[in-house]
């Protein structure tokens, strides 16, 4: 076993909804899952950028992530939350928060059973998915988050996964 | 035989010279054993020549005066005055005695006898019993002095029977004395072991003694313990005030102090020491003064760090009960609030004072770098420094003073053009640098404005693909291009100059400045000038601020920017012509926070116009309500945030929610241009 | 309380003299002409100072020095030894067996107390 409880061979991912779609993040860069509070909008910003909220004293930027992957707008409900992540942008730590439609578990992955991910026409889609996983009824689209927030552009992920499907 | 006299006349000539050469030396330098060593040499030179070749006199006038000088060198005659004249005279008197033919002029010979007379007399009394080296001894021993003296017995001293204390006593007893004891390195009850001594002393002694009398009371410890003895003025510093208060700050328990704090005590609180720096100084004596009192306090920096986050944790905390007591309130814990509302803004204050300091403290020696260095470059430069009193974190500025000093090198080297050059470009031939320094949110802003030759892109652009950095075709911004000027070893400067030199790069400008965690950017026109600014991240930043409210959602205006509050009708604003309202009899731009930050405007009721200003601008902002002054702990906003137009932090209230802080000099900047836009039309 | 010091020297007329000096500087005065006998005045445990030459018979000053430490009383107390000026290996010596400090032979009585000063009050 390795230090962060993985075999070399398998990891885990947080997976969580946007819509339909399941996508998933590695453990290792969510640091907590929050409810939904107050977010303080920062006016005159991208639209997927929703604001800032306070996380234990640190002012942390809040990212509308179907809004980022080209969606239609976060519907607040219930069970919408907050995936506060931790990821390496430019040799720094940089924290943010993203706001998906639900969370759902964390799930282990052996290595064999990510197959490439999808080339589909546009090929900057793929540089944002490091893989795919296919089970008994669905797919889940395993994100490469630094490529996804090194851009401030919109990421154009909507539908990917019933277009591998197809 | 004639022949080997005129050689030994060359040769006494040679050092009589040297004798009289090593005479006009020792005038400015008394003390220095080569020249006495010289002279001893030379007349033992001639002493024994001269006999040899028949110059009887000379040998026997250099054998006196040799030994007087041999006394001098062994330390047991001073070198005065009456020995050097002596010298002189015996000197002239050998080359009067060697450019005569016979030896027996009556003339001479009267000088020679007056000559060996007073020699042998010196000799004589020296011989008497050593009076003048006494009468040194007492004068040195009769001379009041301050000694400031360290003593560390070893841990083990107690094993041989000795005290430490009694010498700690006898010291004291020498004259007026101030003993600081450290005890902090005695451990608790616990760990401790009562064999061992962990005291060490630290003792201003004023006395009319020596640094080797004191030595002598430590003689039976001087291999077991630490001692340091030196002397910190030479006047009784117990009788100046100003001193002793100094000493009277002293906690005893404090970490030891060194001799060197002490001497800056001493000499900060000497007035004649003040009055020469301040002659000497001018306007730059307040500067280093204060550098004294910077330079005088040792804490750790970790400690430093620690203080600021508990104060900033403390000023947090401090809000979330004002609000609580806002709304529960009871009159008397309204009051202790207040109270402690009153503490911890002393408190900030205090702290802020010890761990920044303005930027001025280093901006000085670039005034000196500039002049020098215009200079010798024949260059005509002037440096303006404006916004020195804000201020970084002190282990932040350290960080700063060679990068600045680099670029503003760079600035005058490469930036700025001979003033034939500036001349024939229709630019005044005295080149200009320009230093501001501001803060914007969390950071601290310094840009380096020159209005030089700009940096030519072309070059760079010639440069990399000779370096093979880039391929032809590759279509770089001018931004980008710059970026190049950031690799390693890349110069385009036709020389490297001995000012710029090579190895001290922009790359290794950027990286000091990324290990403060701050960015450099370059901006540059073409003849036009360049501009560099570099970003600084300050570890805490605590404002007092006002928090207004603006569609329900409440934003602060740093308070020092706030020049007037109006209350105004909407109707008095409303369809004003271009956005100008006359408040006081001044003309004022005004603009609503409500438009700004996308809300839909108010129709009607008070509107609150918070007038606004830096420098000589002015604007007049618009929200709804004004709720009262608060302490903002300033945080970043982040990276996804820095093009914002007006806002550059954000602050957490009482009740937990982010609060936006306008940055007052964006806002300004960012309205102005809609002015002049809006006037364009 | 008066203090009570324990001189040991080989030679009588040194300790006349100093018996003398330090009777008339109120001290309590024990004299020992070697180092064993001495060893005897201290069983008592009331001395305050030992003063002692390095050239005695039976026990030389750097033994009688290393008995005196191993003593339980006698662990912290101030001893000094006469030594002449040239012998710096026996200082070292001396100071190394748990010797405090020193007097330099040929000595006038006020250097005497003067030494007796740095190491008892």
């Amino acid at each position: 076993m390795n230090t962060d409880g993985t075999q070399k061979d398998i990891q885990s991912y947080l997976t969580f909804k946007l819509g339909d779609e399941i996508f998933a993040a590695h453990v290792s860069k969510v640091l907590n899952i929050l409810e939904m509070m107050k977010i303080t909008k920062v006016p005159k910003a991208p639209s997927y950028m929703k604001g800032v909220i306070n996380l234990r004293g640190m002012v942390l930027p809040l990212i509308d992530t179907r809004l980022k992957f080209g969606m239609s707008e976060t519907e607040f409900t219930p069970s919408t939350c907050i995936l506060v992540l931790d990821i390496n942008l430019n040799n720094e730590s940089v924290k943010m928060g993203a706001i998906v439609d639900f969370v759902q578990e964390v799930i282990e992955i052996s290595k064999d059973k990510i197959q490439p991910p999808p080339t589909l026409g546009n090929k900057y889609k793929s540089s944002f998915i490091d893989g795919m996983v296919k089970t008994e009824d669905y797919f889940i689209m395993l994100l490469n988050l630094e490529q996804i927030f090194s851009t401030d552009e919109i990421v154009s992920l909507k539908g990917v996964t019933s277009e591998v499907a197809s | 035989m004639d022949k080997l006299k005129q050689k030994f006349i060359e040769e006494a000539s040679e050092h009589v010279a040297e004798i009289e050469q090593s005479l006009l030396l020792l005038e400015n330098d008394p003390d220095n054993p080569d020249l006495i060593e010289k002279i001893f040499r030379a007349m033992h030179t001639l002493k024994g020549a001269g006999s040899m070749f028949g110059f009887e006199k000379i040998s026997d006038l250099t054998h006196n005066v040799e030994n007087i000088y041999d006394l001098i060198r062994n330390g047991k005659l001073p070198f005065t005055r009456n020995i050097a004249d002596l010298t002189l005279g015996a000197s002239d008197l050998i080359r009067l005695i060697i450019s005569e033919e016979n030896q027996s002029e009556p003339a001479t010979l009267e000088k020679y006898e007056n000559m060996k007379e007073v020699v042998s007399n010196i000799l004589s009394e020296i011989s008497k019993g050593n009076a003048t080296i006494m009468d040194e001894k007492a004068i040195d021993e009769s001379l009041m002095a301050t000694y400031y003296i360290y003593f560390k017995p070893g841990i083990n001293i107690f094993n041989n029977g000795t005290n430490p204390l009694y010498l700690v006593e006898e010291l004291a007893g020498m004259g007026k004395s101030f003993v600081l004891v450290h005890q902090e390195n005695i451990p608790d009850l616990e760990n401790l072991d009562p064999e061992y001594c962990y005291t060490s002393w630290e003792i201003v002694l004023a006395a009319e003694t020596s640094v080797k009398t004191i030595r002598e009371v430590f003689i039976f410890v001087e291999d077991s313990a630490e001692i340091e003895i030196q002397e910190l003025s030479k006047k009784d510093l117990f009788e100046n005030k100003k001193f002793l208060r100094k000493l009277e700050k002293f906690i005893p328990g404090t970490n030891e102090i060194g001799f060197d704090q002490f001497k800056v005590l001493a000499e900060s609180s000497d007035q004649s020491v003040a009055n020469k720096l301040k002659k000497a100084l001018g306007d730059d004596y307040k500067k280093t003064v204060r550098d004294y009192s910077i330079s005088s306090i040792r804490v750790a920096s970790e400690k430093l760090d620690h203080l600021m986050n508990l104060v900033s944790e403390m000023v947090t905390t401090q809000a979330r009960l004002s609000l609580y007591v806002e709304h529960e309130s009871s009159g008397e814990l309204t009051t202790i609030n207040e109270n402690i509302q009153k503490l911890s803004r002393q408190l900030r204050d205090l702290a802020f004072e010890i761990v920044l300091v303005p930027i001025d403290t280093i901006i000085i020696r670039y005034q000196r770098l500039v002049r020098d260095l215009s200079k010798e470059l024949n260059k005509m430069v002037v440096f303006q420094a404006t916004g020195t009193e804000t201020e970084l974190d002190k282990t932040v500025i350290e960080n700063l003073t060679d990068p600045l000093m680099h670029i503003i090198r760079n600035c005058i080297d490469h930036g700025i053009e001979l003033p034939d050059e500036r001349i024939s470009k229709g630019k005044p031939a005295e080149g200009k640098i320009q230093l501001n320094a501001f803060h914007s949110g969390t950071n601290v802003h310094i840009e380096i404005q020159d209005d030089g030759r700009g940096i030519d892109v072309e070059k760079i652009r010639t440069k990399a693909l000779q370096k093979g950095l880039i391929h032809d075709e590759a279509n770089l911004s001018d931004r980008q291009l710059y970026d190049l000027l950031f690799l390693p070893g890349f110069s385009t400067a036709e020389n490297v100059t001995d000012v710029s030199g090579r190895g001290v790069g922009m790359d290794v400008v950027r990286q000091k400045i990324a290990n403060i965690r701050g960015e450099i950017q370059v901006e540059s026109q073409k003849d036009l000038g360049t501009k560099i600014t570099l970003k600084i991240p300050i570890t805490l930043s605590i404002i007092d601020g006002l928090l207004v409210e603006v569609d329900k959602t409440n934003y602060i205006i740093p308070l020092i920017s706030v020049s007037k509050i109006y209350s105004i009708d909407h109707s008095a604003i409303e369809n004003k012509f271009n956005n100008y309202i006359v408040l006081d009899e001044e003309r004022i731009p005004f603009f609503y926070l409500r438009e700004e930050f996308e809300a839909a405007k108010n129709t009607e009721g008070q509107e609150q116009v918070i007038v606004i200003q830096y420098e000589n601008q002015k604007v007049g902002l618009v929200a709804d309500a004004v709720v009262g002054e608060y302490q903002a702990v300033l945080k970043p906003l982040g990276k996804h945030y820095r093009n914002q137009q007006i806002v550059s932090a954000a602050t957490i209230l009482g009740d937990g929610t982010v609060a936006l802080v306008i940055d007052t000099n964006r806002a300004i900047n960012y309205f102005s241009k809609l002015i002049t836009v809006e006037e364009s039309l | 309380m008066t203090k009570t010091i324990l001189f040991v020297d080989d030679s009588e007329s040194i300790r006349e003299i100093v018996n003398f000096t330090l009777k008339n500087e109120g001290y309590n005065v024990l004299v020992s002409d070697n180092g064993k006998n001495a060893l005897k005045h201290l069983d008592g445990g009331n001395i305050n100072l030992i003063i002692t030459d390095l050239h005695m018979p039976e026990m030389n000053g750097i033994e009688f020095i290393k008995e005196i430490r191993k003593m339980e009383n006698y662990q912290r107390t101030p001893i000094l030894f006469l030594t002449t000026e040239s012998q710096v290996d026996k200082k070292q010596e001396a100071k190394a067996a748990g010797a405090t400090g020193w007097i330099i032979k040929p000595f006038v009585p006020a250097k005497l107390l003067e030494a007796i000063s740095k190491v008892m009050r």
